[in-house]
């Protein structure tokens, strides 16, 4: 008998021990579809874009999501309203590109990209996976409720004149030179 | 001059050079805002400080303003001492206080140098917890948005606009943490430079107002080094497109040209190339059809036709096009012309020949040294940066003499101004060459003003002289070039040409043959006419007669990218790529050729005038050199001038003058008549009148009158009159306006093309009564 055998033995008998003990154990897996499990809110799934308190959309198109995509999978076109809103005209995500980094999250400086719990995003082809504006906006304001970023901007919107944003003085009136 | 030390680099300077200036020519980086090289110092910002080694080793070394503090010889300083970093960072930190939370609906953030400045110097949070400050906004006019809470107080705008630029109609006001940039009241801003202001402002207070309509971030932008096709001076500009549409326009710096700045006529008219109405489907006969199939009609016509086949180039297209289709017509026997009017053609040529034979035009830097300067025409309308430039000899102490028929931005500026009827320039002119040349008391109702102008332009030390040549003709033309020689060597010599090309496209014209090709047609010696973007059918003089030959021409043949009146009675229209769609060459009034490379593609690519050129020759079976081969013929020696670049002149054989210069001495009167200007504005041309946001500040339509004439004639002011020219009636009011001259009614170009006729010709006016 090799002096190595007895070893050997302990080992094979260790990895057959654990096999049956996983034969009998509890189950991590689940029947995928049919029962589904619970993520936590911060997983990176499917993006939307979110409104604000208001109803608004959160979204100024101020292309920094597009700018910090890896993968250069957002495209969208500025444009504004007749009451001062900077909105995106177009806004498109192409999901087949997507990588879920959630780095446009992070660079969205108005809280309307979010990423979502949602990764069942199977499509028949490629084409169906570009998103557009209509499938991303969604009613409601995900994961940051309250923040509204025209309050705190300085520019004028209907409703918030030049001086009524959160944290602003009335405005100066320049045709006088009295304090 | 020196030499000094900057954080252990040793760095050359110039005489007078201050701190920052010498580190930056040296590629050291200070932080600043109002600094600029145009404008110069005026230690606003407190941002560009460093710290300076005293001589005295026992005292302490000092932090100054590096944009104030000269360069000296030995000098030690610091950008990174931690004091002079301190400051730096206190600064920034005091300017963000009541910076508003802006930059994601802020047009200026991603070129922004408060953003820069901040991420480079500031702290990386907002201590200060108390309210902001807020301003209330202008309209400002259609080229220009205003959004004053985001200002720093640096003064570049006010710096710019009324120093430099020498507007009136926006200032400071207020004061302490309160200065206010803006007009008195809202209301467009009336300097042809104020989109400079987009650039000057090294925040987002004054942003392009006809980009925000379709914004996309500088970092989305596709750009070239290009050339403005709006005018002969051939500013360098930086074009930007996305998505297959051009969405701006910004200075490139050129040294000898344009430095920082561009007109507006540049910087927004562009918007003739995203026209709504432009032409971007092929035509036959009004329906729409493939290029290929369009193409093979057009050669068929052309086949049919042989050598009754004419060709109209344009001075508003580049060298390769205009090269390309003489060479066209050279291999069918064809004939060739540039122009749609004869006395433009003869006019420009003899400016272009005048530009060669006095050894070339001043770039607009030497415009700007020169101390006396004698402009004959509204130069504004037809050269605005050449206008900027005069506008800075001015600031240096130049006198300016202006000789014009119509209204002229420059005369504010003028220390002489003579204001006479068209036809009376050429004759005002010979009496200048006189009182230059023997100092002799001309007997001349203007002799005062003359003998000022004379003694001005003797006595100077650097005169220039700048012709319009739209609105002179070739004996005027001729009269301003012997007054230069009577002058003597030291005097310069401009033009303003009529078109971006007009110099290059001169030298291909053939002598005289706009009237040649323009009888030809009616003659029907031509059947089948190629015009290649011109507008000869809206030409103002001759639209009529050019619209009367039309109908003898079997088939006309357009190629353009704006749908101007020609292109609108095509039979044949092959609409082709403009300017910033293609590459190409202009040549400016000095006779510099500047390339300009293709910026962006449409979403469905436009051929460009050369390819429709060769693919038209391989339709009708004709084999043409290649475009260097041709330029190469044309001018011996010539090289492709690589986009980007100074831009070499180019070699070309010279013109000859048209020796007959002779000048009608004086005015003839005609009772019941009036002489008619031609009175342009900043932004207008055959291209920039496509450009929506310029049009909108357009003067509008009216009769213009000097006062006197009006009122010697009972005419009033506002009143309806009516002018009956050669092709049409207008019904117009008149606006009383001082400089126009006596016997002079001053018109736009639509109206003279309404009615049909010229500068300088005559006409009637009727009072409706
Ligand atoms: S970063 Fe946010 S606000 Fe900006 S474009 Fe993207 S989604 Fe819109
Ligand atoms: S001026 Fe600059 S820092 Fe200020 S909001 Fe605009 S981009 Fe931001
Ligand atoms: S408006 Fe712009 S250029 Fe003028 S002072 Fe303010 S920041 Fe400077
Ligand atoms: S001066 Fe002429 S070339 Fe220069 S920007 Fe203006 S229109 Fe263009
Ligand atoms: S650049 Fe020196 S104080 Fe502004």
């Amino acid at each position: 008998m090799n002096k190595q055998t007895p070893a050997l033995l302990i080992r094979l008998w260790h990895s057959l021990w654990t096999t049956l003990r996983h034969a009998w154990a509890k189950r991590e897996t689940v029947s995928y579809p049919e029962i589904k499990r619970p993520l936590p809110g911060r997983w990176r799934g499917r993006i939307v874009l979110t409104r604000d308190p208001d109803g608004e959309e959160r979204c100024v198109a101020c292309y920094l999501c597009s700018a910090v995509c890896p993968v250069d999978c957002i495209h969208l076109q500025a444009t504004q309203r007749d009451d001062g809103r900077r909105y995106p005209e177009t806004f498109r995500i192409d999901f087949s590109r997507c990588i879920f980094c959630g780095f446009c999250e992070e660079a969205c400086p108005t809280l309307a990209i979010q990423l979502t719990p949602d990764f069942e995003m199977c499509e028949q082809s490629h084409g169906e996976l570009v998103y557009e504006k209509e499938q991303l906006l969604v009613e409601g304001q995900g994961k940051h409720p309250s923040y509204n970023f025209y309050r705190h901007a300085g520019i004028a919107i209907t409703g918030k004149a030049i001086g009524e944003g959160v944290g602003d003085t009335p405005p100066v009136d320049h045709d006088t030179n009295l304090p | 001059m020196g030499t000094m030390r900057i954080d252990g680099h040793e760095i050359p300077f110039q005489e007078n050079d201050n701190i920052l200036k010498a580190a930056l020519a040296a590629n050291i980086e200070i932080p600043y805002f109002c600094y600029h090289a145009a404008l110069g110092s005026l230690g606003a910002c407190r941002l560009c400080a460093v710290e300076v080694a005293s001589v005295d080793p026992a005292q302490k070394p000092r932090v100054v303003m590096s944009c104030l503090e000269f360069a000296r010889d030995g000098l030690s300083v610091s950008v990174s001492a931690a004091a002079a970093r301190q400051v730096r960072q206190r600064v920034i930190e005091f300017l963000m206080i009541n910076h508003p939370h802006d930059c994601p609906v802020c047009d200026e953030g991603g070129e922004c140098h408060l953003q820069d400045m901040t991420v480079a110097c500031g702290p990386p949070y907002r201590r200060y917890r108390g309210r902001k400050r807020t301003f209330t906004n202008q309209y400002l006019g259609p080229l220009v948005h205003h959004e004053m809470n985001r200002c720093i107080t640096c003064y570049r705008c006010t710096r710019f606009y009324q120093d430099y630029a020498l507007g009136d109609d926006l200032g400071s006001m207020r004061l302490r943490n309160e200065v206010y940039f803006g007009r008195f009241q809202d209301g467009p801003l009336t300097s042809p430079f104020a989109g400079n202001l987009v650039e000057i402002c090294p925040t987002g207070v004054f942003t392009d107002a006809v980009f925000r309509q379709h914004f996309a971030r500088v970092w989305d932008l596709q750009t070239a080094p290009s050339i403005c096709p709006h005018c002969s001076v051939g500013c360098n500009t930086l074009p930007g497109a996305r998505d297959g549409t051009l969405r701006r326009v910004r200075n490139r710096f050129h040294p000898e040209l344009n430095r920082w700045f561009i007109c507006d006529r540049g910087r927004y008219g562009h918007q003739y190339s995203e026209h709504p109405d432009r032409p971007l489907t092929a035509q036959v006969a009004g329906v729409k059809m493939s290029y290929r199939e369009a193409l093979a009609a057009a050669a068929e016509q052309i086949k049919a036709a042989g050598d009754k086949t004419g060709g109209l180039g344009s001075t508003r297209e580049d060298l390769e096009s205009n090269a390309m289709l003489q060479t066209l017509l050279n291999k069918l026997s064809g004939r060739f012309a540039t122009f749609s009017d004869p006395q433009l053609e003869t006019a420009t040529a003899a400016a272009v020949a005048a530009l060669q034979s006095s050894g070339g035009a001043p770039s607009l830097a030497e415009i700007e040294q020169a101390d006396a300067a004698l402009v004959v025409g509204d130069l504004t309308a037809h050269a605005p940066m050449m206008d900027l430039a005069l506008r800075q000899a001015y600031r240096n102490g130049a006198k300016l003499a202006i000789l014009h028929s119509g209204p002229c931005l420059l005369t504010r500026f003028a220390a002489t101004t003579l204001t006479v009827a068209p036809h009376e320039i050429g004759a005002q002119l010979l009496h200048l060459n006189e009182q230059a040349a023997t100092a002799s008391n001309a007997s001349n109702q203007h002799k005062k003003e003359l003998a000022d102008i004379a003694t001005c332009l003797t006595t100077a030390q650097r005169p220039i002289l700048i012709g319009v040549s739209e609105t002179m003709s070739a004996p005027e033309i001729a009269a301003l070039v012997q007054l230069a020689t009577a002058l003597g060597s030291h005097a310069r010599l401009a033009y303003a040409l009529p078109g971006a090309n007009a110099y290059g496209t001169t030298l291909l014209t053939p002598t005289n043959s706009t009237n040649a090709v323009l009888e030809a047609i009616e003659l029907g010696q031509i059947q089948t006419l190629i015009v290649m973007g011109n507008d000869p059918l809206g030409d103002a003089r001759l639209g009529a007669r050019w619209r009367a030959a039309r109908q003898r021409l079997s088939t006309l043949i357009v190629l353009d990218c704006v749908a101007t009146t020609t292109a609108e009675a095509a039979d044949i229209l092959l609409p082709v790529a403009a300017w910033a769609e293609r590459g190409g060459t202009f040549v400016n009034y000095e006779g510099r050729a500047q390339g300009f490379a293709p910026v962006f593609q449409r979403a469905e690519p436009l051929p460009n005038t050369v390819e429709v050129l060769a693919d038209l020759a391989h339709c009708l079976e004709l084999t043409l050199p290649d475009v260097p081969a041709v330029l190469n013929n044309l001018f011996p020696g010539y090289q492709t001038p690589f986009p980007g670049t100074m831009g070499p002149s180019l070699p070309a054989p010279s013109l000859t003058m048209q020796t007959d210069t002779t000048i009608g001495t004086a005015s003839i009167t005609h009772p019941g008549h009036w002489q008619v200007a031609l009175t342009s504005w900043y932004g207008d041309d055959a291209l920039a009148s496509y450009a929506a946001a310029l049009v909108e500040l357009a003067p509008a339509a009216a009769v213009l009158i000097h006062p006197t004439a009006a009122f010697k004639e009972g005419i009033e002011d506002k009143e309806q009159v009516r002018l009956r020219g050669p092709a049409g009636t207008v019904v117009l009011p008149v606006q009383l306006n001082n400089d126009v001259a006596a016997d002079t009614i001053a018109l736009a170009r639509v109206t003279l093309a309404q009615l049909g006729v010229g500068h300088g010709d005559l006409l009637e006016l009727e009072r409706i009564l």
